[in-house]
Parts: C-alpha cells; structure tokens; sequence
C-alpha cells in the first residue's frame, strides 16, 4: 500500500478516475470538464419573496399573492424563497457597529429570513407546504414534493461564515435573491421569479424621471453593463445568471398588482425578464 | 412600509433599515465601522487532501506528532481537504451530468471523512471534530485541548456558485479553510502540502521549476497562471479579506515545517496582499 515514488517519498494512494493526480486548480484541467448538465427537478418554479418589499408589509401585501400562489398549485410545481427584510438590515446596522465581519453578518441575518419563511409555511400549511431548512433541501427535497404540495425555504443561501468578504464595505454579498436563485439553478428549475415592490427594472430611477424607459426584458450581460446605481435584485445574482447552465432568466415582478404571479408562471411577459 | 423604530439606530443603521444594499455609497460607508477580531490566536491549518490524507500513514503519522508537539503552544483549527475519491467521484457526477452544486455535496462527503479519520488519529489527545453547525462551541474547544478539526469545504452544498468555465466546483477546501481564517480574524492561514510551496511551474512535471519564497497576490494573479498552488477563489478572496493578509504553504512531509510557520518563520511559501489595509479591491468583484 505504501509505496514510495523514485524520489523516496511516500506515493499517494490514488482511486482511477479521469481527474486523477491532477490539479483541480489548473485551467486546462478544468476547461476539460465542460459537459452537459441534466435538471434535477424540470417542472419547478422557484418562487422569491421579497422581505422589505413584501413581508414587511404584513397581511395586505403578503395574503393575496399566498392565495395566488394556492390558486396556481394544480398546475405549478412551486418552492418559495423568503428574504429578511428590515430585521436583518436591523442586524446589520447593530453587528456592524459592533465590528463584526461579513461572516458573522451573514450568519446572523440568515435567521431573519428563517422566521419571514416560517411564517410563510404556516401560512401555507393548510394547502400542504412544508417547511426545509437547508439540509432538508439537500436531502428531501424531491421527496418533499412528491409528497407536499409544495416547500418553503429560507432565501438567504447557508453561507453563514464562510460568506465572502465583498469587494467594498462589509455587507454580505448571497442575500436572499441568490439564494432562491441558487436553488433554482441547481435543480434546473422551469422558472425564477423575484416577486417584489416595483414593476420590474427602469433605464432610471422613475421617481425622478417620469418618462423614463421600462425594460421588459435585457440579457444579463447587457444590464450589467449598464451600471445602473440600484437594482431591485441583488449585483452576485446577475453574476451568477451569467454563468447560468440551466436556470437562464429571472423575472422580477411587482407582487402588488394581483395576477402578475399567474402570469409569470404561464410564462407571459409580465414585469422584467433578465436572461442569460 | 414597516421599518424598524430608528431612534436607537446610528446614521449607518438608518441607512441601512431604509436604503438599498447595492448602492456603492451604503457600502462604502460600511468601511468606516471598526473591525472586531473574534479568535486573533487561533490558527488555521489545512491538511492537504491528495498531498497528504491520501499518501496514508507514512506521510499522516509524522504530521499528527508535529500537531501534537504544538498543541500547547499554539492553538490551532485544522481543516482537510478531499483528494482523489473526491476526483473520483466528479469525474462521475460530470459524466452523469450533475450540477455543481451536487458535486460540492458529494465532495464535501470526502473532506467530511478525512477529517473524520484525522479526529480518530488525535482523538486520545481529546480533540473533537466539528461540524458548521458546531462552530459556536468552537472557542471552548480550543481553550480547552488547543485544537479542533474541521472539514475543509465551504458549508455551501447545492448553493456553490457555478464556475467561470468547466463544472469544477470552484470554492472547495482551500477556500473553507480562507473563509474560517478571515471571519476569525486569525494568526496564520497555513496550508499543508507535498511541495515546499510555490515553483515558477510545477515540480512534479517541470525538474527546471524555481521555488519561489515569497510573492504578493497582485503579483500571481497578474501571471495568470496555468496552474496554481492554491485555489484561485483563494485569490481573489485575499483582495476583499479585511483581516488575513498573507497565507503561507509549508511541505507536510518534511517534519518541522508546519511547526516553524507556526512559530512565524519563513519557511515555504508566503503570498502576501501588497495593498494598502483597507485599500479597496480594484480587480477582485
């Protein structure tokens, strides 16, 4: 078992396979590796919403799309992603003052959008929704749907501290729109759809341009290249749409405005697509 | 819409309960709070998967005397890496046309059972394996035996990012082990492999290749490197990082190595950030 190289070192002890003695890191290697992906879970539509721009507004906002999405159950495979809204920008504002790093941050505000999401399965409960934390999604997903009619899960991915430092200040970069994206793309979802408080993306801030341009719908590459100052989705979402293999597009709709999520999932042009 | 009663809140926390988080200005106004370091003693020492787990007793037994020899001097998290079942089994799920996030599952079960064998080894030392889910306890452990041992991957599972290019998943155990360092604001980054750091190309296939002692991060990322000693979400990482400012790589089959980088010596190699602290990443997103 021990056998030792002609340098006299000991040799490791190597399982065949096509990645053998490489290096994971070289770029040849790994260009190498390109190849189809299958969908795990084809007919799902992963459902985000939004904490500030929906939860936080309580019952009148957050009743009528829970109805909405119980209407569509007979014909839509649905997960809903939950985001923390103001509670975890409050622990923002305590944890950074105290100095802590973006992955304690992290950490701590995952469990805000833990409750939002709780709340949600409560909610929906009585039309056969369940409840999975993370690694219930790793291991029961599929199984859950076959025998749920649905699932909700915490949209804030489980980086916990092990979140990225970001590129300027300290706030953790996977929020809540990556997450559910995230979930999406792994299980090569029909749909991803980010129900907020807006219409969709504007060429501008349409309080200050009333005549502004509303997008209907814009490749990833080009909205990032637009650099408008904020989005109504998080910047790493688009990064990773980018590098999208299954999930492709992303609609952002306004959850306000009843119907807008029936005609998401039918696939009409409702709010704005982003596409890969 | 419901907001938090901002009366208790500084300005950055009004900000923050009512404005967007991917305006550049709220994030940069986030710089100026100060920086909490939760563990400064630790260290973090990564066990390299194929360099070392892999190569069985004779490379593994001589490096758990040297962590024991150290373990009242310095206290130390140990994190491992996966190795060759872990090529193995992405060779597989590739072939089966898995996504990247169920390869991060699947190799995150190799570095969990390198780890599980290391606690087994250091296990009559009391020291305690533990999971993501276990890490507050973490301090205890250390301040009780001086060590804890980890596995390497990002707890990340079905939610890794796709890579640029290939189906690799690209935040694997170098990675994990960078991010507990940063968040703990720790000593050292060490990471423990076959070769005595950095080469000018690689010494297992190039005899010409020069060690290299000391490089800063610009400076790698610049060469753009076919190949790397570490893994390049390593990189960019150091570039945002507010606490680790340079990592080092020692060869964990020459016995005293790990022990004088633990005492602050040069040995290896030592990638360093040559940017100002607190200077704003340019290059890294």
């Amino acid at each position: 078992m021990n056998s030792r190289s002609v340098d006299g070192r000991p040799e490791a002890q190597h399982v065949v396979s096509r990645l053998m003695r490489e290096s994971l890191v070289d770029k040849q290697v790994i260009a190498g590796t390109e190849a189809p992906v299958r969908a795990i879970l084809p007919r799902l539509n992963v459902i985000h919403i939004g904490g500030m721009s929906i939860m936080d507004r309580g019952s009148s906002a957050l009743m009528p799309l829970l109805d909405e999405i119980i209407v569509n159950q007979d014909r839509h495979t649905q997960v809903v992603g939950v985001g923390p809204g103001v509670r975890g920008r409050h622990i923002f504002a305590v944890g950074l003052d105290l100095g802590l790093p973006t992955g304690a941050l992290a950490t701590l505000a995952a469990k805000s959008s833990a409750q939002n999401a709780y709340i949600v399965a409560c909610l929906l409960a009585d039309s056969g929704f369940v409840y999975l934390e993370a690694p219930f999604i790793v291991q029961l997903l599929p199984a859950m749907l076959a025998a749920a009619r649905g699932a909700v899960f915490n949209g804030i991915p489980p980086y916990d501290l092990w979140e990225h430092p970001p590129a300027i200040g300290k706030i953790p970069p996977h929020g809540s729109d990556t997450g559910s994206y995230l979930v999406g793309e792994v299980f090569g979802a029909r749909s991803v759809i980010l129900v907020k408080d807006v219409d969709g993306i504007y060429a501008a801030d349409p309080k200050t341009n009333p005549d502004v341009e509303f997008i209907t719908e814009i490749s990833v590459a080009e909205l990032i290249a637009r650099e408008l100052p904020t989005l109504p989705i998080e910047p790493v979402a688009l990064e990773l749409l980018a590098r999208a293999k299954l999930a492709r597009s992303i609609r952002i709709i306004n959850g306000l405005v009843p119907g807008n999520l029936t005609r998401a999932l039918d696939g009409e042009a409702v709010g704005t697509l982003i596409y890969r | 819409m419901q907001s938090a009663d901002n009366s208790m809140l500084t300005e950055l926390g009004k900000r923050l309960v009512g404005e967007s988080l991917s305006d550049a200005t709220l994030q940069r106004a986030t710089e100026d709070t100060p920086d909490f370091v939760i563990l400064p003693w630790v260290n973090v020492v990564k066990i390299g998967g194929q360099s070392i787990m892999d190569r069985g007793r004779s490379a593994v037994m001589p490096l758990i005397d040297e962590i024991v020899d150290n373990l009242s001097r310095h206290k130390m998290i140990l994190g491992t890496g996966a190795g060759t079942r872990a090529r193995h089994i992405y060779s597989l799920a590739i072939d089966l046309g898995m996504p990247v996030g169920v390869l991060t599952v699947l190799g995150t079960a190799v570095a969990w059972q390198n780890a599980q064998m290391l606690q087994y080894l250091l296990a009559k030392h009391g020291i305690a394996f533990l999971e993501p889910e276990g890490f507050p306890s973490l301090p205890h452990y250390l301040m009780e035996r001086g060590a804890v041992i980890c596995q390497g991957m990002p707890p990340y599972k079905l939610w890794q990012e796709n890579p640029e290019i290939g189906r690799i998943p690209p935040q694997r155990t170098d990675t994990g082990c960078f991010l507990i360092a940063e968040v703990f604001g720790a000593r050292k980054m060490i990471y423990v492999k076959d070769e005595d750091g950095l080469y000018t190309a690689d010494p297992k296939k190039d005899p010409a290749a020069q060690h290299i002692a000391r490089v800063s991060v610009q400076e790698l990322l610049a060469r753009d490197q076919n190949d790397l000693v570490v893994e390049r979400a390593v990189l960019d990482l150091m570039l945002t990082a507010r606490h680790i400012r340079e990592i080092q790589f020692v060869n964990g089959l020459k016995p005293g190595q790990l022990s004088a980088a633990l005492a602050g010596e040069p040995v290896g190699t030592v990638i360093f950030n040559a940017a100002p602290k607190g200077a704003v990443a340019s290059t890294a997103r």
